[in-house]
């Protein structure tokens, strides 16, 4: 019962959390999701190479959202938060990873190629 | 509006218009009738009695683990009864709709219900049995019992509990309205694309399925978190990791799964919700759309989710069979592991839901073979609970009979899973209801393994034991029915009847369809025993008490504390020896050792925010559905202004002092003495290295880090 009594605001993950941390994470995710919204409506960029500028948009972002705001990194005072990511990174790569896989089977045997869908 | 509406639409009350109330329907207008009629009785006799107090005080604010678990279970076991009505509502059409001369009543051609109407209802069916009734049981028992078995006071975070369960609460309250007002989604529980679109489904079904689900995977995620947190930060000391009763390692591994898998279910959906709402064209057929990559996302959650109902079942079994062989668990270990993998693996194999998509021989092939790996860990399972009956000492009461049920029925459900994944079978029994009736003998599994559990934690919960001979009665008309219901489906499946049907087509395929229907009646009379077990045993509770140790060959922590459990769950945290602790103490004469002074111990207060939230979390869900958007960015901004407020406003609990604990364990103790199966031998025979509780002059165990690690053999 002894972290029953403990102020909240003591621990190591609250104490590494500051509010230009959030307001950065904030703005980076916005600017990239407005470029993102931004080309898709202009029609700015052919389909693929929209496909593949929305994807780096997305990437950067994930990026930014996992540093700034769910403050996971592998420093050691934040153990649970490696531990995070540790069990993050394999899910992320099967379910895109898996996914892009069946798809591009799945492509090859029905004709569709990505970007022509129109 | 970025969206074109069929209907209508005004800035007032958005779609909701008086014709959206079917009081037309001759099933809907009577049940509506009779629901307003049983409503308002309720709520004449809870103000009668004068309950409210008691009522807002003791349930709807509290935010004690094992009161919200019971509301959990009892709004799983309404939506289970909801469901099922569902389901005989199902059986009956088949029964009846066969054939071209089959008759037709209210306005249906053939049977009694709508092509439309028919399908709101496998849809509802399907939603409700997996999502409101087998996930709110679990996640109710988990609630319960993992606190007490790894000797902590309460939930990591009481009131987040509190907000899971009314989230739940909020969800099924919005299912049930879709019954009065509007209809509900006729696209199945997992939704197809593009028929869930707008045009192809203009009225509010969709939205009702949409909200619905969303707010179900927010309150589950939310529950995932707590009993994350309870496990790894809150256990007593000396509850190392491998002294961990496997139902904990079950929910452990289960809550990971949960953690990692609704997230893609909320952005799935809520995909849907662009598309239906914005005009978006993520699942549509043309303009950039793939509609296959719905039934994709979907899976990425779905698969998990079925191992995120399964596993806490097995947990159940594992602490069910050792209690009623008199026998430790056969492999502890590989059980763990088990588990583990089970969770793993999880992961893998979505993709088996749509091996028909077309992928291929080697994703099919690749996924098949992840499929069937999930085999290996289960097989590990049913061999440890055959071998932990082995040379025990049996006794077969109800709740290990519904355990034996549970692993027949995984037997018969795992051996077609396995013929499942093989993707040349598959093919040829794709949406057949063989593919049914096997996902229904893995789901009534669960079912087994929760009636089970309802028997054997009941006594802990509420200090009395259920009635034996109900509760066996209850036990074989459900097997009863299961049997008459299922074998004709993998029958029917083999034969080739697709699943769904509103009309069946092939007469010969109509006695069958009676046995089913016939079955379901069996059904029905196990769901009246069900009431007569509650009815009789609450009637003779005084004659049917129990101490601590209710069974007498209990083993987990749980069955050291009183029976009921008090709201502080142990007076003194006690000190965890071995692995099935209970057994420990009782085997070394120290289980009745009570301790020799007692501390201070800080308790949260109950709160009334969490209702309160989750009432303005249906009010949302509705003005979603109805899309009245003045309402949606009201109750919207009280969320919020309510969620800052409470945030800021925190919770400093309260004290209970030594002198009231003192107090409440001597009426507890008096309790269990008048029920006079338990004698006190204060100190008898107290082994050199034993320790009943931590004491307060040595450090705690459970807050250094180091005492986590490392898995201890004894046991």
């Amino acid at each position: 019962m002894s972290h029953g009594h403990d102020d909240p605001t003591l621990h190591p993950e609250v104490q590494m959390s500051t509010s230009r941390g959030y307001f950065s994470g904030f703005a980076i995710s916005s600017i990239l999701m407005f470029v993102a919204t931004f080309l898709v409506a202009s029609h700015a960029v052919p389909p693929f190479g929209l496909l593949m500028v929305i994807a780096v948009c997305a990437g950067i972002a994930i990026i930014a959202q996992i540093y700034f705001l769910l403050h996971i990194d592998v420093s050691e005072h934040n153990i649970w938060n490696t531990v995070a990511l540790v069990l993050f990174m394999p899910l992320f790569l099967i379910t895109i990873g898996l996914t892009w896989w069946m798809f591009s089977q799945l492509y090859l045997r029905t004709m569709i190629m990505p970007g022509m869908m129109h | 509006m970025l969206v074109d509406l069929a209907g209508g639409w005004n800035p007032m009350l958005g779609r909701l218009a008086w014709s959206q109330i079917p009081y037309d329907n001759p099933i809907l207008a009577p049940l509506f009738v009779a629901v307003v009629i049983g409503a308002v009785l309720v709520l004449g006799l809870i103000t009668y009695y004068g309950k409210w107090t008691y009522l807002w005080k003791e349930w709807l604010t509290t935010v004690d683990h094992k009161k919200l678990g019971v509301m959990y279970i009892l709004i799983g076991l309404v939506m289970l009864f909801r469901g099922f009505i569902d389901g005989l509502m199902i059986r009956t059409q088949q029964a009846w709709a066969v054939g071209p001369h089959s008759s037709g009543v209210f306005g249906a051609t053939h049977g009694y219900l709508t092509p439309f109407h028919f399908g709101q209802v496998y849809s509802a069916h399907g939603v409700i049995m997996i999502l409101l009734a087998a996930t709110p049981l679990l996640v109710g028992f988990m609630n319960i019992i993992v606190p007490i078995q790894i000797g902590a006071r309460d939930m990591a975070y009481p009131y987040l509990n509190a907000l899971g369960l009314w989230f739940t609460a909020a969800a099924g309250a919005l299912i049930m309205i879709s019954l009065f007002v509007g209809d509900f989604a006729h696209n199945g529980w997992f939704g197809y694309a593009p028929i869930f679109e707008l045009q192809y489904s203009p009225g509010v079904g969709v939205d009702y399925w949409i909200w619905t689900m969303e707010l179900l995977a927010l309150g589950t995620t939310l529950g995932g978190i707590n009993i994350l947190a309870t496990i790894i930060k809150m256990r007593a000391p000396g509850m190392t990791w491998g002294r961990l009763p496997i139902f904990v390692w079950a929910s452990l591994a289960s809550n990971v799964i949960a953690l990692t898998s609704f997230p893609a279910l909320q952005v799935a959906l809520a995909l849907v919700a662009a598309d239906r709402y914005l005009g978006a064209h993520f699942f549509t057929a043309g303009l950039g759309g793939n509609l296959m990559l719905y039934t994709n996302l979907f899976w990425i959650w779905g698969h998990p989710e079925v191992y995120f109902v399964i596993l806490p079942a097995f947990g159940m079994m594992s602490e069910i069979f050792p209690t009623f062989s008199e026998k430790p668990l056969f492999g502890y270990m590989t059980m763990v592991l088990a588990s583990m993998a089970i969770a793993g693996v999880s992961w893998l194999v979505w993709l088996h839901h749509f091996f028909t998509m077309g992928a291929g021989p080697y994703v099919n092939s690749a996924f098949s073979v992840a499929t069937m790996l999930v085999g290996i860990p289960t097989g590990v399972k049913v061999f440890n609970w055959a071998f932990t009956m082995y040379r025990g000492r049996l006794t077969f009461n109800a709740a290990m009979l519904w355990a034996i049920g549970a692993l027949f029925l995984l037997l018969v459900g795992g051996l077609t899973g396995m013929m499942l994944a093989v993707p040349a079978i598959n093919y040829m029994v794709h949406n057949s209801v063989f593919v049914v009736a096997h996902f229904h003998s893995m789901l009534l599994t669960i079912v087994y393994a929760i009636f089970a559990s309802v028997i054997y934690w009941f006594p802990k919960v509420f200090g009395f034991k259920l009635n034996e001979f109900w509760a066996k009665t209850m036990f074989w008309l459900f097997s009863a029915g299961t049997a008459l219901v299922f074998v004709p489906m993998y029958m029917l499946g083999f034969m080739g009847m697709t699943r769904r049907l509103d009309y069946v087509f092939n007469t010969a395929w109509h006695p069958y369809l009676l046995v089913m229907e016939f079955g379901i009646v069996v059904y029905t009379l196990s769901v009246l025993a069900f009431f007569a077990l509650l009815y009789v045993s609450v009637r003779d509770h005084a004659s049917n008490q129990v101490g601590a140790d209710a069974w007498g060959t209990s083993r987990s922590l749980e069955w050291l504390t009183h029976s009921p459990v008090p709201f502080y769950n142990f007076a003194v945290l006690p000190h965890v020896n071995a692995r099935d602790e209970v057994a420990w103490r009782r085997d070394n004469g120290i289980d009745h050792v009570q301790p020799d002074h007692y501390e201070d111990i800080h308790m949260p207060n109950n709160t009334g925010v969490a209702i309160v939230l989750g009432g303005l979390t249906f009010v949302l869900g509705f003005a979603l559905v109805w899309r009245i958007w003045w309402l949606c960015a009201f109750s919207l901004l009280a969320i919020i202004a309510l969620v800052i407020y409470r945030s800021f406003k925190g919770d400093p609990g309260y004290i209970i002092t030594a002198a009231e604990l003192e107090q409440m364990e001597k009426a507890a103790m008096r309790r269990e003495a008048r029920i006079g199966k338990q004698q006190h031998r204060v100190g008898s025979g107290v082994l050199g290295e034993a320790i009943a509780y931590a004491r307060s002059d040595l450090p705690s165990l459970a807050s250094q880090p180091g005492s986590t690690g490392g898995l201890d053999h004894r046991s």
